[in-house]
């Protein structure tokens, strides 16, 4: 196939083939360990013409791909500004061994701040002993709860609610302590965001 | 649950009927009933807790009495006070009390689906004597397209779960989740034996496995109805029937399964398309009532069906008519019959001109210069309207166009599963955005909402917000 103009062997999905061409793209949902999501839709790319989620399309099968076209790069800009909407503080990436990766993707496409207004994200969770739980940067990738329930087959977090209501939540709505958390690290481990933070 | 679930299920595909089964009982789902049923199901109770707190019509904070008013379209328009969800009669606005079954007084133009049912049974003893694969190509032939709103070709879906092999599902999709449309709870009411015909007739072809009927929540006696005339029908598998707690995104395939197996009610990535790997993991087909519907047709007057229609499209299409008309309910028209004449049977009672919302709140609007277009699948207007599911609210322009629109953006926005970003974050600033006339941030968050989301319900929700700007700028001016 050829991919931004150059002929590529295709490997698995257009994100994995990309990325092994070197060429940087966001995919702020997608960690090596886990299945596809396919929540945060900033892997965007041209396949053929159309705007796909480089994460679920197999590269088998398409013929160009294109990542940085203007039509792509304002869209998936977009995205990561309302991306960057979710989450009130700066950018920060002390947290968990993943936590940069969102702010170098807000970085490398020129966000510091959203033009929107903020959202209502303030809940908080600081009831475990080794980490803690921050609304205000979480993106809702999902990539905790993937980890946590089809990772370690534990199953004490999940997504909760519908549309700007939708937050991580522990067992039924209550705090993470009271839960089946066995304090494994793996959402931590996972979170690309300062969300989820060992505490110091 | 009227019936239990057929011994094979998982312990997980129980949670949705556990949970419906709660809220019928309690009048809500507390928090430590969620988590009985999940330590009964052997779900983690965070997993149970997903699902519960994702659908609309389940109330996990607390009981909520009386339930909340209509708050659509044509319910608004008669006086409704509420901001509830559609329940389903815009035929009779304002709506209130329980579901009825469908009033046969409101089919207001019959033609083959809706007409009357010849007993016997014909079209299976047909479909039985030609074999499977001949009555599988019988409808491939026919050129039937799915009536949920895709207009897929039933024939190549149905070819497409076949070649994958078996263990196959078979899910008739009865939710009926957008507002605006009652069409399937008319055929599930008024011609029943048709509808199980059609099921019966599926069900030999491609002999599942598994069979669901998803039933909207809210449609009791419809449910009833089609239950009792699928009794006289031997459909192989048994039947596992599932109700909902209301949402929009179960018009998407992979929320829909992801339902009935006790997930969150969230689209899935594709690949895998449901043919390939859906319920359970095996191919499936997901079908529409009005698609089953229509299936008895395809053997009992090939040639009537093929005659009706368009090439491209043959058959009729039922159409939900609501708002400003003298004449509510359903009418079935040969699909590329012009919305004009639609209209104009109806009786629009406007003190401007009449306008249409094609398509429900994934649609778009349609001024009446724009009335001579046929009534087909595809766009019907660059700008959003579509033939959908078959919803047309007349309204009265501009009176009406600012409200409507502000409506169908809420119901995005409120609909939005919340799984991916440009949906969840973008359908309440393209609400916001109208609200505030900013008519080049709305274009902006159109294009990322089209381009950028998971499923139908974001890609589509630009829809009413640029048609009204298209027809009417001076409203939002």
């Amino acid at each position: 196939m050829r991919l931004d103009g150059r002929e590529v062997e295709p490997f698995g999905s257009l994100l994995d083939t990309i990325l092994a061409a070197g060429i940087p793209l966001p995919h702020l949902c997608k960690d090596d360990a886990l299945p596809v999501i396919g929540a945060c839709r900033t892997c965007l790319v041209e396949a053929d013409g159309r705007v796909v989620a480089a994460c679920s399309t197999p590269a088998t099968g398409v013929s160009e791909c294109l990542t940085h076209t203007g039509r792509v790069t304002r869209i998936r800009r977009g995205v990561l500004e309302l991306t960057r909407a979710m989450q009130s503080g700066p950018p920060s990436q002390t947290g968990g061994p993943c936590s940069a990766e969102t702010a170098a993707a807000l970085a490398a496409h020129g966000i510091e701040q959203a033009r929107y207004l903020p959202r209502n994200a303030a809940y908080s969770d600081s009831s475990n002993t080794f980490f803690s739980f921050h609304q205000d940067a979480c993106i809702l990738c999902g990539r905790c709860t993937a980890a946590c329930q089809d990772l370690q087959h534990i199953g004490a977090i999940g997504i909760a609610g519908r549309g700007l209501g939708a937050r991580i939540t522990a067992g039924t709505g209550g705090p993470l302590s009271a839960s089946i958390c066995t304090s494994c690290g793996s959402c931590v481990a996972a979170c690309p965001t300062t969300a989820l933070s060992p505490k110091e | 649950m009227s019936r239990p679930l057929p011994p094979d299920f998982p312990l997980r595909s129980h949670l949705l009927p556990r949970l419906f089964e709660e809220s019928r009982r309690a009048g809500w789902i507390a928090p430590e009933r969620v988590a009985a049923i999940a330590y009964d199901l052997r779900i983690p109770a965070a997993e149970a807790w997903e699902v519960a707190a994702a659908y609309a019509g389940f109330y996990t904070s607390s009981k909520l009495t009386p339930e909340p008013a209509c708050g659509w379209l044509a319910c608004r328009m008669a006086g409704s006070p509420g901001d509830g969800h559609c329940q389903f009669r815009c035929y009779a606005p304002p709506a209130s009390g329980p579901e009825d079954l469908f009033p046969a007084g409101m089919v207001r133009q019959a033609g083959p689906l809706l007409a009357a049912v010849p007993s016997g049974a014909h079209a299976l003893q047909s479909a039985r004597l030609m074999g499977r694969d001949r009555a599988l190509e019988q409808v491939a032939g026919s050129g039937l397209r799915g009536r949920g709103g895709a207009y897929f070709p039933t024939g190549s879906k149905w070819r497409s779960a076949l070649a994958e092999g078996r263990p196959l599902a078979l899910v008739v999709n009865a939710e009926e989740g957008e507002p605006g449309v009652f069409k399937d709870r008319a055929l599930m009411s008024l011609v029943p034996g048709r509808v199980a015909e059609g099921i019966a007739i599926a069900a030999f072809v491609l002999q599942p496995n598994v069979l669901v009927i998803f039933a909207n929540g809210h449609a009791d006696p419809a449910l009833a109805s089609l239950e009792s005339a699928l009794a006289g029908f031997d459909t192989g598998a048994p039947i596992a029937v599932y109700r909902g707690g209301g949402g929009y995104v179960l018009g998407e395939e992979g929320a829909l399964l992801n339902a009935i197996e006790g997930r969150r009610p969230v689209p899935r990535t594709r690949p895998p398309y449901p043919v390939q790997a859906g319920l359970f993991g095996m191919p499936t087909v997901v079908n529409n009532i009005e698609t089953m519907a229509n299936l008895p047709l395809l053997f009992d007057d090939p040639a009537a069906f093929a005659r009706t229609g368009i090439e491209t499209a043959p058959g009729t299409r039922i159409l939900s008519l609501s708002g400003r008309i003298e004449r509510p309910g359903v009418y079935e028209v040969p699909i590329g019959t012009l919305l004009r004449d639609v209209v104009e049977r109806a009786g629009p009672v406007v003190q401007g001109e009449p306008a249409v919302l094609m398509g429900g709140p994934s649609g778009g609007f349609l001024a009446a210069s724009a009335f001579d277009t046929p009534l087909a699948p595809g766009p019907m207007h660059p700008t959003g309207a579509m033939l959908g599911a078959g919803g047309i609210t007349v309204l009265d322009a501009p009176g009406d166009i600012r409200e409507t629109t502000m409506a169908a953006a809420a119901f995005n926005a409120s609909e939005s599963c919340g799984k991916c970003t440009p949906c969840r974050e973008g359908t309440p600033r393209l609400r916001d955005a109208l609200a505030a006339g900013d008519r080049a941030m709305v274009e902006e968050l159109g294009e990322i909402l089209e381009f950028a989301s998971l499923c139908g319900l974001g890609q589509m929700a630009p829809g009413p917000a640029r048609s009204a700007l298209h027809f009417w700028p001076e409203v939002f001016a």
